[in-house]
């Protein structure tokens, strides 16, 4: 669904990817891993367009979208929660879901989504009204999932949903990603919390200065003395 | 000591007053709170506003409020031309504003307004100049309440009201806001930037040069090139004041400079004391509520 071939990308003079090549199959949980600071956020932010790459293609659904300006991705169906969340402070949960229905796929949805996702999560129906910039950090993680699924996408990206969430609401959130997956959603993410995520989705990279290391189903990248390995190598 | 009836007529002056002073600084705050462009022409185009008006009612018979939506109609389209002509370069393409392209923005819309104000002297002459609409007055006990300005003050609510409205309950209008505090998270939403700082920009000349048409009612002989100079200072404290981006905070500081504008000098204060007393206000805001008197 999901390819990016041999990407070359970075900030100005910076160059963090150097030729990552990835893909996210249709309906299941693809995860990237690896250390801070190994590219895994510049990775999700070519696919979302905020990052353009210097260098390879970006292929959504047999398109080449690599030079398609952000705000032109997601009416294809590419939504993301990025990194830090990035939800506007001074409007409220509601409004903020609301954005997330922004484009034609969305809006013509947007109700019947937006009572899904308060389904989802329950907790956002009492705290609709509160600006997002006052909610918790789990809240603000649900605004965020919950956002990105307004637009009804075909594939959803999530940058770390687990950062900064106590340890019960971060096995509460990957039910939840999981059971998005069961609804037909592909998902591709990128997690610190390495274990866990691995445990839930299908398959795995595994990222170390800005490039892939290993990769594979992740059910053989469970190994963890292989994963540690990984984390901790020098060079 | 002042006399109270004065006073209270000078209240209720300065309350309508204030009103204007609100959609005038409001077309400066939702260009100042999107873009963060800092327009300096901003008085130029109250000017133009108020001439819009003039020539509406010299030529066809307009009454202010009837020169509001073709005054607001042409400050849209001068909005557009500003955008791509002065503001698209700098802010196309970028997640945040430096403070480079404020520096050039500054400097473009400076040179804009020296421009536009020698333009206007050179066409208008230094002679003033005004319409004559509604003097009637509404007696409400001891005061009298001249009707041209309670229209023109109703209106000035209504639009205000209306562009809340706008920007609170559309999707366009939430873009708006968002775009205001994230840009590439609003791109996250699939919401076109240059779109948005367009439109943004649009309004806030459409609001600017409405609020001039609106002003003329208080100007019956004194409409000149030189108006801007007047106002668009008053914008600026109203602005700071209410919050930038803070469309009631427009109409507080608004209607707080409306009233120190016209009771303080019923006090023996002169009126550029007044603006001066406005600005010094602006301190203690500056230094303890940063983001206007409203939360
Ligand atoms: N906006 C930015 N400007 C400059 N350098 C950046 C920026 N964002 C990230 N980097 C750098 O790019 C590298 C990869 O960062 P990132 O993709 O965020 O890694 P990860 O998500 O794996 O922790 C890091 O060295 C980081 O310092
Ligand atoms: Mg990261």
């Amino acid at each position: 669904m999901l390819q990016l071939d041999h990407i070359d990308a970075g900030y100005g003079p910076v160059q963090v990817l150097g030729s990552v090549s990835l893909a996210a199959q249709e309906g299941s949980i693809t995860v990237i891993v690896g250390p801070n600071g190994a590219g895994k956020s510049t990775i999700l932010k070519v696919i979302t367009g905020l990052v353009r790459p210097t260098g390879g293609h970006v292929v959504f659904q047999e398109r080449d979208i690599t030079a398609l300006p952000a705000h032109d991705r997601p009416a294809l169906g590419i939504a993301s929660c990025p990194e830090g969340r990035r939800l506007f402070p001074l409007l409220t949960a509601e409004t903020n879901l609301r954005l997330g229905a922004y484009t034609p796929r969305g809006r013509n949805a947007a109700d019947a989504t937006m009572e899904y996702v308060y389904r989802l999560f329950p907790r956002l129906r009492e705290r609709a009204g509160v600006k997002a910039g006052r909610l918790s950090g789990g809240e603000q993680q649900m605004v965020g999932i919950g956002r990105a699924l307004m637009a009804k996408p075909s594939i959803l990206i999530l940058d770390e949903p687990s950062l900064g969430l106590a340890p019960k609401l971060v096995s509460e959130i990957f039910a939840k990603i999981q059971e998005l997956r069961k609804g037909g959603l592909t998902v591709l993410m990128v997690e610190q919390n390495a274990y866990a995520a691995l445990r839930i989705a299908d398959f795995g990279y595994v990222m170390q200065n800005g490039q892939v290391v290993r990769s594979g189903p992740t059910k053989d990248l469970l190994d963890l003395e292989a994963l540690r390995r990984d984390y901790f190598a020098t060079g | 000591m002042a006399d109270l009836g004065l006073v209270a007529a000078d209240l209720v002056v300065g309350l309508m007053l204030g009103c204007v002073f609100a959609v005038i600084a409001h077309g400066l705050n939702v260009i100042w709170g999107v873009t963060k462009v800092v327009n300096v022409a901003h008085g130029e185009f109250i000017m133009l506003g108020a001439y819009g008006a003039y020539y509406l009612n010299l030529y066809l018979g307009f009454n202010p409020l009837l020169s509001v939506p073709v005054d607001a109609a042409i400050g849209i389209g001068v909005g557009f031309l500003f955008y791509f002509g002065l503001l698209h370069r700098e802010l196309r393409g970028k997640e945040t504003i430096t403070r480079e392209s404020e520096m050039v923005t500054l400097v473009a819309t400076f040179g804009l307004s020296l421009i536009l104000s020698n333009v206007a002297l050179a066409i208008f002459k230094g002679d003033a100049v005004g319409i004559r609409w509604a003097p009637e007055t509404l007696a409400l006990g001891p005061v009298g309440v001249p009707l041209g300005g309670l229209y023109v003050a109703i209106s000035s609510v209504a639009i205000i009201a209306i562009s809340d409205l706008f920007l609170s309950r559309t999707y366009l209008g939430n873009a708006i806001r968002a775009y205001s505090q994230d840009i590439g998270a609003a791109q996250l939403m699939g919401i076109n930037p240059t779109r948005i700082a367009a439109i943004a920009t649009a309004i806030g000349f459409g609001l600017t040069m409405a609020g001039g048409a609106l002003l003329t009612v208080w100007l019956p002989v004194g409409i000149t090139p030189l108006i801007g100079s007047t106002y668009a200072p008053i914008s600026f404290v109203i602005v700071v004041l209410g919050g930038p981006g803070k469309m009631w905070g427009s109409l507080l500081g608004g209607l707080t400079l409306g009233i120190l504008i016209d009771v303080l000098p019923a006090f023996g204060i002169s009126t550029s004391i007044a603006v001066a007393v406005a600005f010094l206000i602006l301190i203690p805001v500056l230094l303890f509520a940063r983001e206007g008197i409203l939360r």
